[in-house]
Order: structure tokens, then C-alpha cells, then sequence
């Protein structure tokens, strides 16, 4: 099945997204699709289908959310924990993956015509070859589509992801373009696999699980978080239509959260620039006081240069990521 | 304390308990002796705020810590534990490639020792974590109430409860 339903809203559900859509609307949603499982149980279906629902359910939200004007989405399809299931829940969740994604990429023209960008995020050298292959042709052809935007998280968990973006930081010192004073809050955003997105605005899991099991921990530290108890593939309009809702109730003090976070951000970056600088004037004025006027010119020096390493670094670290996919691609024309 | 959970920590985004948190010790010992009377004293509290000396402690010990949490504890712990591995990298003590999930882990538990809430009992209409513990809530359940004001002994056992309903499948 495809990855892309056509279809308008019904006349009520047009009528409920444009009531919604006269309030604050997320521009990113992100979703724990849980309950594929329990709903196969529940409707005496094999395992195997109760996840085929779940990707059918995958595309109706996505349509929903084209609808709702929200371009971006990120969805939680495979956890590095969920390696630990059985070998054929395994390998029929691989198998799943590797026809949806040939899927999507018979369907590229359809991609193209509703400009939707795939990207997958995740530790994908631990997925089998010609998977990792299949996904970065998937990842490679759609870079260009700006209209909407899926992130597919598979063979992920956000301490791999954090880990991952300090290790990037690491190899960054280590080439030698950027210090270790350089590390911030903002650059280890900059360096997840997650740093071509903003933040999610709402994050939702289905089924009545009440933790967040791994998934985007650092990114949605400011984020509506709505918890469902409907089962993923049971997801409805109406669902989607009161996280929404929640989101709108607690837009002003989320964002009233996040501007104090983000002065507070800069506040530390200050200090920490502020402190680079005294130990730098203090090695090279040999103890002898500086004035003001030095001090602050030196500050604002060390701040643009410290600015320009960063960027180099992030242009660096963008083309290993493209390289990454570009190079798996080239691999599977040759094989 | 009362039910057995030998770990509390309080965290508001403001950090208003952390600037505040000799009133907080305070009240503790003093709703204790109103409780307990004499008794009180039997059961001491071990108080924490980021400042004071962290020393190793298992979280099943005997005396019943309380810790006082706020957003620094978070990110910028995370943060600081990046600054200090790139640090050790520029001094070519270790290569970039040695960094692992365990590793950081390790580290953080080393600079702060918070143990993984296994809970967390939020109080207040925002359904946001609003920047807690981000690293360590990665298997966090999550009940929320009301408010704290006027809370009952039974608002709290019933958060508990569900607490106890919930199943973990960690991933299988």
C-alpha cells in the first residue's frame, strides 16, 4: 500500500480543521505509533498484519496533517530496543521496511508532485545492507522536496542520538575545527540527526503508554506531550483533531517555557564567550589589568570567530551525512 | 518516604526550588516532627541540591533522599559531560571513535548521580516535561495531577496505582 492517500476531508472534518486552524497550529508533530500488536491481538490478526495497519494508519495521518497545514512529521517506526524481539518479528519488520520503501520509490513521481521529503534517522549501520541501500536512495532522491517533510526513526533511541551528536563534536576537535570550549546546548542540536527540523511542537503516543520509551528526549524538552489511548492503527481524524486541541491549550505557557529557556541559552553562551576571552587577554596581557573597551572588542572578536569555526564544522558534518547516502547509493547502482 | 520509595527529587523550570532550597529542607524537618513527633528524628532525610558533595550511594540505601532538581540539571549536565570528552580528545587522551552511549552515561552519573526516576508525578496543567532530565527519562512513566496544593495521601497512593498497572516491554 502506498505512502501517500489522495482524497480531500470530509465536510465535517473540513469544518473542524478550519475551526482548529483559526488557533496556534504545531508546524511539526512527532508520533510514538504504539498498539500495532495489542490491535492485532485484539482483531485476531497475525503480528505481521496488525504492523501493515500500522503503516496504512502511517500514511491516512500524514494526509490529515497535509490537510492541517502542518509540513512536518517524525515518527518512531523501529527502536534499537526493538532488536531485542524475536528473530522473525525482526526480520518481518525488516522485510516490512524493505517493501515500503521500494514502495516509495515506484511512487517518486507522486513524491515529486506533493514535494515530500523523506528522511530516515537513526543508527542505520546496524540495519542489513541492502536496507541501509534502499533507504538512502529513498533519502537521496527526495532531498530537494520542500513542501513536506517525514522523519522515518529507524534503528533509533535518543541516547544513541545524543551520544552520536557528541561524538561528531568529538571528531570536530579532532580535525581540528572546532575547540572543545565551542561545545554548547546549540551545537549538540545542530549535530543530532534530527538538526535539519525544529523541534516538535506535539509529541503523541497512542495505545496508553505513558513514558516516552528513547525517543527525541532532547528535542522535545519544551514540547506538548498528549498521550492517547487508542491503539495506533485505530487512530482517527478526531484523535489527531484533540492533541491538537491540547497543544492550543497549552501553547502561551510552553511558550512562555521555551523564551525563558532560550534567554537563558544565550545567558550561558555569553558567560561561557566572556570566559574564553579572559583567560585569552590574561595570557597575553601577562597579568597587566585591560580595560573595557578591550575587553569587549576582544568579545566580540572571539564571538565571530568562534561563529565561523562552528559553521565550518556544521559544513563539514553535513557533507560526511550526504556523503553517507550518496556513497550507499553509488554502492547499489554498482551491486 | 512513608510507602517505601527511597528517592524524591523536585524540579520546577524556574528553579525556584533550587534557589529556595533551605526553606524546602526546612519545611521537610518541620512536617516531620509535626508528624512524627520524637520520633522524627529516627528518620532523618538525606538532602541534595546540585551544590552540595555528591557522594556514590546506591538508591536502595537506608535513608530516604531527597534531591533538588532544576533545568541545569538537564541539557547543560549533558553539556558540560560533551565539554569535558572533547576536552580529553583535544589533549589526545582519547580518540573521538572511544565515545559510546555507556560512556556518557557513566560520566554523568559520575558529575550529578541522579538515578533514573522510575516515575514522575507532575503537578500543573502544562503537559510538558519542560526541560527535566531529559537523558534520564528515557523509560520514565508519567501521571500527572492537578495540583499540589491540598494534595491527599489518596491523590498520591492512586498515582502510584497506576504507576503499578503499567507494563513495561522495554523495546520486546
Amino acid at each position: 500500500m502506498s505512502w501517500i492517500k489522495e482524497g480531500e476531508l470530509s465536510l465535517l472534518e473540513k469544518i473542524s480543521a478550519n475551526i482548529l486552524k483559526a488557533g496556534p497550529m504545531p508546524k511539526h508533530v512527532a508520533f510514538i505509533m504504539d498498539g500495532n500488536r495489542r490491535f492485532a491481538r485484539k482483531k485476531n490478526m497475525e503480528r505481521q498484519e496488525g504492523h501493515m495497519q500500522g503503516f496504512n494508519k502511517l500514511a491516512e495521518t500524514l494526509r490529515w496533517c497535509k490537510h492541517l497545514n502542518i509540513p512536518e512529521v517524525t515518527v518512531y517506526a523501529f527502536s534499537i530496543e526493538n532488536f531485542k524481539r524475536t528473530e522473525d518479528e525482526v526480520d518481518g519488520l525488516m522485510e516490512l521496511a524493505r517493501q515500503k520503501f521500494e514502495r516509495l520509490l515506484e511512487e517518486h513521481e507522486n513524491l515529486e508532485k506533493h514535494g515530500v521529503c523523506i528522511r530516515v534517522l537513526g543508527d542505520l549501520n546496524m540495519l542489513p545492507l541492502d536496507l541501509q541501500q534502499l533507504i538512502a536512495k529513498a533519502v537521496f532522491t527526495t532531498r530537494n522536496h520542500n513542501k513536506c517533510f517525514v522523519n522515518v526513526c529507524f534503528a533509533y533511541t535518543s541516547r544513541y542520538e545524543i551520544t552520536n551528536a557528541v561524538r561528531e563534536m568529538a571528531w570536530g576537535v579532532e580535525q581540528g575545527l572546532i575547540k572543545g570550549s565551542d561545545v554548547s546546548e546549540a551545537l549538540l542540536s545542530e549535530c543530532l540527526y534530527s538538526n535539519n527540523s525544529p523541534n516538535p511542537d506535539l509529541l503523541i503516543r497512542t495505545s496508553g503508554e505513558v513514558r516516552l520509551s528513547d525517543f527525541l528526549l532532547w528535542q522535545t524538552s519544551h514540547s506538548c506531550l498528549v498521550f492517547q489511548s487508542v491503539l495506533w492503527p485505530e487512530y482517527s481524524f478526531w484523535n489527531l483533531c484533540e492533541a491538537i486541541l491540547q497543544y492550543q491549550l497549552n501553547h502561551k505557557s510552553i511558550q512562555k517555557a521555551r523564551d525563558l529557556h532560550r534567554e537563558h541559552q544565550a545567558l550561558q553562551q555569553l558567560e561561557a564567550d566572556r570566559a574564553c576571552v579572559a583567560e585569552l587577554l590574561q595570557h597575553h596581557s601577562n597579568g597587566k589589568p585591560v580595560d573595557s573597551q578591550r575587553r569587549q572588542e576582544a568579545l566580540l572578536h572571539y564571538t565571530s570567530c568562534r561563529e565561523e569555526r562552528v559553521r565550518d564544522f556544521l559544513e563539514a558534518l553535513k557533507h560526511k551525512r550526504d556523503s553517507f547516502f550518496s556513497d550507499l547509493c553509488s554502492e547499489s547502482l554498482l551491486a | 518516604m512513608a510507602v517505601g520509595i527511597s528517592y524524591v527529587s523536585v524540579y520546577d523550570n524556574h528553579g525556584v526550588f533550587q534557589k529556595n532550597n533551605s526553606r524546602l529542607l526546612e519545611e521537610i524537618k518541620r512536617q516531620q516532627q509535626d508528624l512524627l513527633g520524637v520520633d522524627g528524628s529516627m528518620h532523618s532525610v538525606e538532602f541534595l541540591s546540585s551544590g552540595s558533595d555528591q557522594h556514590q550511594h546506591n538508591v536502595v540505601s537506608c535513608r530516604p533522599t531527597v534531591r533538588v532538581l532544576s533545568p541545569d540539571d538537564g541539557k547543560q549536565s549533558i553539556v558540560h559531560v560533551a565539554q569535558q570528552l572533547c576536552r580529553s580528545v583535544e589533549n589526545k587522551e582519547r580518540s573521538f571513535k572511544d565515545i559510546n552511549v555507556s560512556m556518557l552515561d557513566l560520566l554523568l552519573r559520575e558529575s550529578k548521580n541522579i538515578p533514573d526516576p522510575e516515575l514522575v508525578v507532575k503537578f500543573g496543567p502544562v503537559n510538558s516535561t519542560l526541560g527535566f532530565l531529559p537523558w534520564h527519562i528515557r523509560l520514565t512513566e508519567f501521571i500527572s495531577l492537578p495540583s499540589h496544593r491540598n494534595i491527599s495521601y489518596e491523590d498520591l497512593l492512586g498515582a502510584l496505582q497506576r504507576y503499578g498497572a503499567c507494563q513495561q516491554r522495554l523495546g520486546q
